[in-house]
């Protein structure tokens, strides 16, 4: 074991982190474990099977950033935490924007840190359905130890906003459920700034939990380097070959390469590396959690960015698939989401203050696939006419809670809609046919595309994320989900991570063989 | 990674600055050069296949002003430039209303990204966070250290299994 270091260096990058500017030439390296991908999955695996005395070196394609690094200013944020500047979009009727953190710590970076199990009616689902036999029980310590490790707390009542506040308002006053929300955070501030990367360090993303976690028993983190394939020979897995950002070339040698790129990038990954899946299941099976929003302008002064994000969840209709929480957006990325320009922009704007954004996610019935178009892996998904209509319904059942907590005018997520002025307009928005085309959906969940299962026919990895029919190959991020689960998958991901960490410790000699 | 330095085409400029007043407030005026040059910051981000796309977007846009109004769009002005933009975000086809209104969306992020335009409404972060980050670290000094050792403190998942040192 290394000596003792500090979780979080504020200065240069901590021992045992390689960024771009340690290249001078092509790096060959070996070890037992290669970790492709440093988010809830890759970093989680890393921590456990470093402490376990596995070497582990884990491979990230962003940067390596540190708290002090996360600033004010969001549009520079977006640009170095997320993938293409947050410019992804899965394609279909409407398109779907999606985003995906690149850097040190992965989308945990950039997440709202909602800590939850996945729900008992899911892993009951699983193990009915897919065959996980007793996945919800295995579950259960695993969950324990993420929980314990990322810190899962609800909130101190000083850091929640009164954006959080109306939205409870509301939902008191309808008698809906609404539960305070579990996030890994540590005595969260309340600044509000999750989205662009924590800069009080209260949020326990991965890159201030699992990662100097890792760091701490040994392992290696390279930044800056993206994974061009996995090698093998035959059905094993033997490494990787990637490019460090500079042009570099990095090959790693490993005995068990683990994939955790998400669930956009492992299944490309797979496919560029010449992997199959018998099951016809890899890039397949992608689930998305539709996100739509509206936005809720009152008489008093609401200042949402002053406060938590996401400090509640409203319940009522989880078993419909629809969960609703108040977001808070920095004036220029709620702008860019009006369909107000010059004067009617201002205008609107000037009510920045007096706004709740409310957010809402759909466990959707439909599925998407990942495919490579020009060399690039690219999302394809089509809203379902009952995902639409469940997001409908849900838009009406929000607007009326905010109306109820004293909203004065609402703005809804079509494009073109008029204001809604009180609950029965609300309503009468169930009487319109919107078109799919029309709506703005956004997601930051993406699952599923190499779904899990005991069934080499039916699914692309088994239960502990071990690809079917390879060697020494193993996936460990959303991709694993067989189907969505309808909450925030950040803990999942690191439960499961954690598992499967066990299952290669148990079995250390048929993995380092 | 690194985000690589873009830098707009003439066209591309002129074409962005002659849209500052159709899409931005009024009291962005002043703003129009700063705007124009935090577009190429977040053009920059982008993958180069969007890059490609709003490059040439921007060329077919200036262009195709010139049969309706005899001159091309970076050169119009007040009603003009704004029925021209309007006839783009009604659009003849779903490419003419994804153009306009992704620069749309694009030109109000930097209006909105400008330090004045967030003045104007009460928004700096920057004095809050340091706010709340030092109340976080005086109130809550101990619970926070405690949660710094706890991350690097011993606690295998297996315990007594430890591969290197078996092989050893």
């Amino acid at each position: 074991m290394v000596a003792a270091r500090p979780a979080v260096h504020e200065a240069a990058p901590p021992h045992g982190v390689f960024t771009r500017h340690d290249h001078r030439g092509p790096c060959a390296i070996d070890a037992d474990v290669v970790v492709i991908g440093s988010g809830a999955g890759g970093a989680t695996i890393a921590a456990e099977l470093a402490e376990a005395g596995f070497d582990v070196v884990a491979l990230e394609e962003g940067s390596y950033y540190q708290t002090r690094d996360f600033t004010a200013d969001s549009s520079a944020m977006m640009r170095q935490l997320y993938r293409d500047g947050g410019a992804t979009m899965a394609i279909g009727t409407p398109p779907i924007f999606y985003q995906e953190g690149r850097a040190v710590g992965g989308s945990t970076v950039i997440n709202g840190g909602m800590s939850w199990r996945t729900p008992a009616k899911v892993l009951a689902r699983w193990e009915r359905e897919i065959g996980l036999a007793g996945i919800a029980r295995d579950l259960e310590p695993y969950f324990e130890r993420v929980e314990r490790r990322i810190h899962v707390a609800p909130m101190d009542p000083e850091a929640i906003g009164n954006d959080n506040l109306l939205l409870k308002k509301g939902a008191d006053a309808k008698g809906w459920k609404l539960i305070g929300n579990l996030r890994n955070q540590a005595h969260c501030a309340g600044s509000n700034r999750c989205a662009f990367g924590c800069p009080t360090g209260a949020k326990q993303s991965a890159l201030v939990s699992y990662v100097p976690r890792a760091l701490h028993f040994g392992a290696r983190v390279y930044a800056d380097v993206h994974v061009d394939r996995i090698t093998r020979h035959g059905r094993r897995a033997t490494g990787v070959i990637g490019t460090i950002a500079g042009g570099h070339k990095l090959t790693v040698r490993a005995k068990l390469v683990v994939a955790a790129c998400g669930a956009i990038h492992t299944p490309a990954l797979l496919v560029r590396s010449g992997f199959r899946s018998p099951s016809g299941q890899l890039g397949k099976n992608l689930a998305m959690h539709p996100n739509v929003k509206v936005v809720a302008i009152f008489d008093e002064d609401v200042t949402g960015w002053k406060g938590a994000h996401q400090a509640f969840q409203v319940r009522e209709f989880q078993d419909q698939g629809l969960l609703f929480a108040a977001v808070n957006l920095p004036p220029s990325l709620l702008a860019m989401s009006f369909p107000h320009r010059g004067a009617e922009l201002g205008g609107l704007m000037q009510h920045y203050d007096r706004m709740v954004l409310a957010g809402m996610l759909c466990e959707d019935t439909t599925t998407g696939r990942v495919r490579m178009l020009h060399g690039r892996p690219q999302a394809f998904y089509q809203l379902a006419d009952a995902d639409a209509a469940n997001l409908q319904h849900g838009v009406v059942l929000l607007s009326e809670l905010l109306f109820a907590a004293g909203a004065k005018r609402i703005l809804l997520p079509f494009h073109r809609a008029a204001e809604l002025h009180g609950p029965d307009d609300a309503r009468r928005l169930l009487d319109r046919a919107i078109p799919a085309r029309g709506w703005e959906v956004v997601t930051v969940h993406l699952m599923g595309t190499c779904r899990m299962g005991p069934d080499p026919a039916a699914a692309v990895t088994g239960g502990f994320g071990l690809v079917h029919h390879t060697d020494g190959l193993m996936v460990a991020d959303a991709s694993l989900f067989p189907t969505p689960i309808g909450v925030n998958p950040m803990e999942t991901i690191m439960a499961l991570a954690t598992r499967a960490a066990g299952h290669v410790i148990d079995n250390a000699g048929r993995f380092l063989a | 990674m690194t985000v690589a330095t873009y830098r707009h085409t003439h066209t591309a400029r002129q074409v962005l600055r002659s849209l500052v007043p159709v899409i931005c407030p009024p009291e962005a005026g002043a703003l129009g050069d700063a705007i124009v040059e935090h577009m190429a910051l977040t053009f920059g981000a982008f993958p180069r296949v969007l890059q490609r796309g709003f490059a040439a977007g921007l060329v077919a846009y200036d262009l195709a002003a010139l049969p309706r109004f005899g001159q091309r769009a970076r050169s119009l002005r007040g009603e003009r430039a704004e029925r021209y933009y309007a006839s783009w975000e009604a659009g003849p086809t779903r490419l003419h209303v994804q153009l306009a209104r992704g620069l749309k969306q694009l030109m109000s992020l930097s209006c909105y990204e400008q330090p004045q335009m967030m003045a104007r409404l009460g928004y700096q972060p920057a004095p809050w966070i340091a706010e709340v980050t030092h109340r976080r670290i005086t109130v809550y000094r101990d619970d926070v250290q405690r949660q710094a050792q706890q991350l690097l403190a011993p606690d295998p998942l297996r315990p007594g299994v430890h591969v290197k040192r078996d092989r050893a």
